[in-house]
């Protein structure tokens, strides 16, 4: 049996794929999506100045490395703690559901944990579970965000 | 991902570009000439008259309609170069925009936009960081939203976060609330305008100085007034809005300063080392010089006279670079993303947004006379 | 790392050169419809530029006009806001020609009403290198 965790900031997703892929003994693997869109998100806007939307795409290319590092590291603990071998994926994509469809479609999942609200990126302004389970392969789990 | 050759880019432009082009000139050809003669509600060019629906708000109900509709929320990648170009066809109409001045009518003019902008700008910032405060929110983000909600918008938001070190992701709801907002006013304004029998003198000042965004003052004052000519609400909002423009290095200057003024100097990493100059050379908006530039020719003389065929033509061609761009302009707004704005950015700028659009329409309606001043 | 996360900016590399592409874009497009005006354009149709009511006509079928002379005047209602006031009142506006050139019809007679940009007042040539 095979997990595909899809990372973002959630903790509790993260624990309960842990635990789910101790308790059946499956492999698991935890794919972080680097969002691209941002160059789409602001592209209407015509006023910006000279490098100033340079500037904040890497700004934000940043921010997104940053968060890749904290989150692939929060989960890593996890594992180790319960003494789980597990894959750790990144991907890029202008649209992170995109990125994880993809993934299920390569890698064979039986079933795919993800949080919701899914808040990995511009997914904030955006309904990732409805575009993943619309197309989902597999078993999908929600797991809720601890508020 | 590989690189592509400059070749493959530019054709990489062509779809979505024959996409943007094909609309307006079915809107133009067909679809407004159709809307003039159609007779709602016993009258004849009521949705023209009274909804505003010119070929201008046309185009960019277009653009949301592809987006939205046909497109499923996201552009698809065949267009996305393609949609791309609207910035380009914008910034040409603005700086083609110029010549609908002399030099002389855009410093009389101007000082007046001077005033009221700055005016309207640091009462905006005050209010925001009051308020801001009031509700709790973070320091980074109060910067974000007062530059947005005082000068330009999105452009604003997006120079003044990386200064201010805001979370992305809460520039991504300051963007969709600013957006969503915008959006709004664009539609309501033009019904406002003709409600209180506004002069274009009126309905441009207050515009430009009542919303928002800057990316929909154009649009705006063209919706109420369709005709490019010196005198009309586009060739009075045009010149707030290159006001508004000028001034955002200035404002995020201000603003990143008094942001990281109470911050540990590690968690503002560009404070230590910013300067005006350094802020200007990079966020000054170089278009602008081109629009200078064309106020200058035509002051000048050398683009015809006014009323010539010459200008008539010249004002045709700048309208369908317009019309081009504003579909494009159009499929950036996604409402499943406006929607889901929300939080404390949605408040401060709802509350912030609404206020400088009533102020402004009240100033304006008892300080600035009908009488056009060129 | 790469540059993978950022994203891209169609063609130009900053907004630095988009907003120069733009000017250069500007600079063809008035050079193209100056010089089409200038020498292309075999013959002007002038039109009115205000609805209103021909007055008189200047000018004849082939007759040649210098740079200011009067061509025709108009009769149109003249909106405007005169303390707060929208007054319309009856303007006459005079016409003159904005180049040398020669009259090759005329389509309206005294009397006429026209309709902004649609009636063909006028039919002219004009001399090679000037704005009409």
């Amino acid at each position: 049996m095979k997990i595909l965790l899809a990372l973002d900031d959630s903790a509790r997703a993260m624990d309960e794929a842990v635990r789910l892929a101790s308790e059946r003994g499956a492999g698991l693997t935890a794919l972080f999506v680097l969002d691209t869109g941002w160059s789409v998100y602001i592209g209407s806007d015509f006023l910006l100045g000279s490098t100033a939307r340079s500037k904040f795409l890497e700004y934000t290319r940043d921010d997104e490395y940053a968060q890749e590092r904290a989150t692939v590291e929060a989960f890593q603990k996890r594992a180790q703690a319960a003494g789980l071998d597990c894959i750790i994926k990144t991907a890029t994509a202008g649209r992170v559901p995109e990125a994880i469809l993809a993934e299920l479609a390569e890698g064979g999942y039986d079933t795919l944990i993800m949080s919701q609200p899914f808040r990995r990126g511009l997914e904030v302004m955006r309904d990732a579970a409805t575009q993943v389970l619309k197309k989902a392969p597999c078993d999908v789990l929600f797991v809720r965000r601890e508020e | 991902m590989e690189e592509k050759s400059s070749v493959a880019k530019v054709l990489a432009i062509v779809p979505g570009l024959a996409v943007m082009i094909g609309t307006l000139f079915l809107l133009r050809t067909y679809v407004e000439p159709w809307m003039k003669d159609a007779v709602v509600f016993g009258q004849k060019g009521w949705l023209v008259q009274v909804l505003s629906l010119n070929y201008i708000l046309l185009s960019i109900i277009a653009g949301i309609i592809y987006r939205n509709v046909f497109f499923g929320g996201k552009i698809p990648d065949w267009a996305e170069a393609g949609f791309r170009t609207t910035r380009l066809f914008i910034k040409s109409g603005v700086i083609m925009l110029g010549c609908l001045y002399t030099l002389q009518k855009l410093a009389k003019v101007g000082s007046i936009a001077i005033l009221l902008i700055s005016t309207f700008v640091f009462g905006t910032v005050f209010f925001v960081i009051w308020y801001g405060k009031r509700i709790g929110m973070e320091r980074s983000m109060i910067g974000v939203m007062g530059a947005s909600c005082g000068v330009c918008g999105v452009s604003a938001a997006v120079a003044t976060a990386p200064g201010v070190n805001a979370k992305p992701s809460e520039v991504a709801l300051a963007i969709a609330t600013i957006l969503g907002f915008g959006i709004m006013t664009m539609f309501i304004s033009p019904f406002i305008g003709k409600a209180l029998s506004m002069s274009d003198y009126q309905f441009g000042a207050w515009v430009g100085t009542g919303i928002l965004n800057s990316g929909q003052v154009l649009a705006t004052c063209l919706a109420f007034n369709p005709t490019f000519a010196p005198g009309t609400a586009v060739a009075y909002g045009e010149i707030w809005n290159v006001v508004r423009v000028i001034s955002i290095p200035f404002v995020v200057f201000i603003i990143t300063t008094w942001a990281c003024k109470a911050e540990a100097a590690e968690s503002c990493s560009t404070g230590s080392q910013m300067s005006l100059g350094k802020v200007f050379k990079d966020r000054f908006p170089i278009f602008v010089i081109g629009f200078f530039g064309m106020t200058a020719l035509s002051s000048l003389g050398w683009l015809g006279a006014e009323g010539s065929n010459t200008l008539h033509l010249m004002r045709e061609v700048m309208s369908w670079i317009f019309g081009i761009g504003l579909v494009g302009q159009g499929a950036y707004i996604d409402f499943r993303e406006l929607r889901r704005a929300g939080g404390k950015p949605l408040r401060v700028g709802l509350v912030a947004g609404t206020l400088k659009y009533v102020v402004a329409l009240i100033v304006i309606m008892l300080f600035v006379s009908k009488d056009a001043s060129f | 790392m790469s540059d993978k996360a950022k994203g891209k900016m169609t063609v130009f590399k900053t907004d630095r050169h988009e907003d120069a592409a733009a000017m250069v874009f500007v600079s063809l497009v008035v050079i193209v419809v100056l010089t089409y005006m200038a020498y292309v354009v075999p013959t002007v149709t002038i039109k009115p530029s205000q609805d209103g009511k021909l007055v008189s006509i200047a000018v004849q079928t082939d007759q040649e006009v210098k740079k200011g002379d009067l061509l025709y005047t108009f009769e149109y209602k003249d909106k405007k806001f005169v303390n707060g006031q929208l007054e319309e009142k009856l303007a006459i506006k005079e016409v003159k020609a904005s180049t040398n050139g020669k009259v090759l019809s005329v389509g309206v007679k005294e009397g006429d009403v026209l309709k902004k940009g649609k009636n063909a007042i006028l039919v002219m040539d004009h001399e090679k290198g000037t704005l009409p």
